[in-house]
Formats: C-alpha cells, sequence, structure tokens
C-alpha cells in the first residue's frame, strides 16, 4: 500500500483519506464491537462453568490474576474496574463512530481530521478490531497475509485484519513523531 | 509528585508491619496480534518509559514469551494491569 492513511496536520491534529469501502468497513467494526461490548453488562463469573465466554470479551478483559488462590482478589478487582473498562471501550468506539459520520465526503472519499483525543480513540479502536478479528480468525504469529486476495471471500477477513494493521502501524508512527 | 509534599515521618515499628516495598509484579504476556510498535507506544504512554527500555521490555514479550513491566503493592499493581487491559495488553499480577 503506497498511501500513508495518517499525516500530521499542521494544527496539531491527524488528518486520515479513507475509500467510501474502508470508511464502510470501519464504521460496520464499530457497530459489531459495541454490540459485542452491550452483551457484557454483567461481569461473567469464572467460577461458572455454565457461563459461556465469548473469547473475544475473554480476550479483551482478561484475569489480572493467574493464581488460582486469588480468587476472592480477583472477583473484587473485577467489580472494581470492569464497567470502567467496558464504558472506556464504548467511549472510544462513540468517538471514532462519530468522526466517521461527521467525515467531509469529497470524491468519495471520506476526509477526517482528528484531535489528539479523537487520535487515541482511533488508536484504542483499531487495536481492540485487530484483537477482536485476531481472536475469530485465530491468528498466530506465523500468520502469513502476503499475497491476499481482497475479493476472495474465504480470505476477506484476513484482509480487514491486515489493513487494520496497516492503518495502526500510520497511526503509532504519527502519534509517535 | 515530590517537592511540594511535606516529608513523612516514618515510625519503624509501624513500617515493620509493611510487607516489601514492592510485592507485586505486573507481567506483560506475549500474544500474536498486538503489533511490536503498538507495544512500544503503550509502555512509554502508561509508564513514561525511554524508547529504549520500552523497546527493550516489548522484544522480551516478544522472545521470552513475557516481561515484567512495573512493580509496586498490590494496590499500584491491579491498577497498572486494569490500565494494559484497557490498551489490549495481555497483563496479570503475581508475587515478587
Amino acid at each position: 500500500m503506497a498511501r500513508v492513511p495518517f499525516r500530521r496536520n499542521r494544527s496539531a491534529g491527524y488528518d486520515v483519506v479513507l475509500e467510501a469501502g474502508e470508511a464502510a468497513v470501519l464504521t460496520r467494526l464499530c457497530e459489531e464491537l459495541t454490540t459485542l461490548l452491550s452483551g457484557d453488562d454483567e461481569p461473567s463469573d469464572p467460577s461458572d462453568p455454565s457461563d459461556p465466554s465469548d473469547p473475544v470479551l475473554e480476550r479483551l478483559f482478561p484475569r489480572a490474576y493467574l493464581d488460582p488462590t486469588e480468587e476472592e482478589a480477583e472477583a473484587d478487582w473485577q467489580r472494581l474496574v470492569h464497567d470502567d473498562l467496558v464504558d472506556g471501550r464504548r467511549r472510544a468506539l462513540a468517538t471514532v463512530e462519530g468522526t466517521l459520520a461527521a467525515a467531509e465526503v469529497r470524491r468519495g472519499r471520506f476526509e477526517l481530521t482528528l484531535s489528539e483525543e479523537q487520535a487515541q480513540a482511533w488508536l484504542a479502536v483499531l487495536n481492540d478490531a485487530r484483537l477482536a478479528l485476531g481472536t475469530r480468525l485465530e491468528v498466530t504469529e506465523d500468520l502469513d497475509l502476503s499475497g491476499l486476495d481482497p475479493d476472495d471471500p474465504d480470505t476477506a477477513p484476513y484482509a480487514v485484519y491486515w489493513w487494520l494493521g496497516v492503518l495502526e502501524e500510520s497511526l503509532i508512527d504519527v502519534l509517535s513523531g | 509528585m515530590g517537592a511540594l509534599e511535606t516529608p513523612t515521618v516514618v515510625d519503624p515499628e509501624v513500617d515493620e508491619t509493611v510487607e516489601t516495598a514492592r510485592p507485586w509484579v505486573v507481567v506483560v504476556w506475549n500474544d500474536p496480534v498486538n503489533l511490536m510498535s503498538y507495544v512500544v507506544y503503550v509502555f512509554q504512554k502508561l509508564f513514561g518509559y525511554s524508547r529504549e527500555k520500552a523497546t527493550k521490555l516489548m522484544l522480551d514479550v516478544h522472545h521470552k514469551g513475557k516481561a515484567a513491566v512495573s512493580s509496586g503493592n498490590r494496590e499500584q499493581a491491579e491498577t497498572d494491569v486494569s490500565r494494559l487491559h484497557a490498551h489490549g495488553l495481555w497483563a496479570t499480577m503475581e508475587r515478587d
């Protein structure tokens, strides 16, 4: 991909231009993540084997304690932070959806200007979307994404996963610079 | 931070009841999804580490499977774990 998606602008913000199809994919991913989080209002009970946990939710909200003798501390900690962690992710998703909805569309391309705070929300959402998709696809570190055909329905999710990585890498680059 | 705080006198008898100063360590585990550049960025952002230190920790996570990224009392470690989870890193805490 020759195009660098994110650029720092002259007013301490960040510009990004997306194709209409790319904006549509991001909007859909935001909706899916929001739906996933809305089913997670109640913290799951790790001691209840009948509680079916979604592997994506387990990845987004892991345990703090591995030691099984710390089960009480784990439950206390979950009670303390879980709702805040869910809310933080929801707020970031709402920010990204809001900036996409407010984008200026020129010749079918979405032009966005993000503040530092909005760019941080984008980073969080891009990373969460990769975590969710990567978990669903059960990706490994050996995953080779070269030579993917974006029009092949079987490999389309992998192409989206790869593209999210390109976007995220570009955003990290401008945020670090 | 520091400069404006009144120095506190620590009663040695009370101090003895405190465990060790940093009894909990926060461990970040390797995962196949998070970008290396992202992990470095998060370590710098959350802990104020230099790029060099953050990169070394990221490489430890990548090559050794995990790295201890911070330590403190239980409450401090729980806070760091939740901040790392908010950023999508796979972190746990354990006694040092």
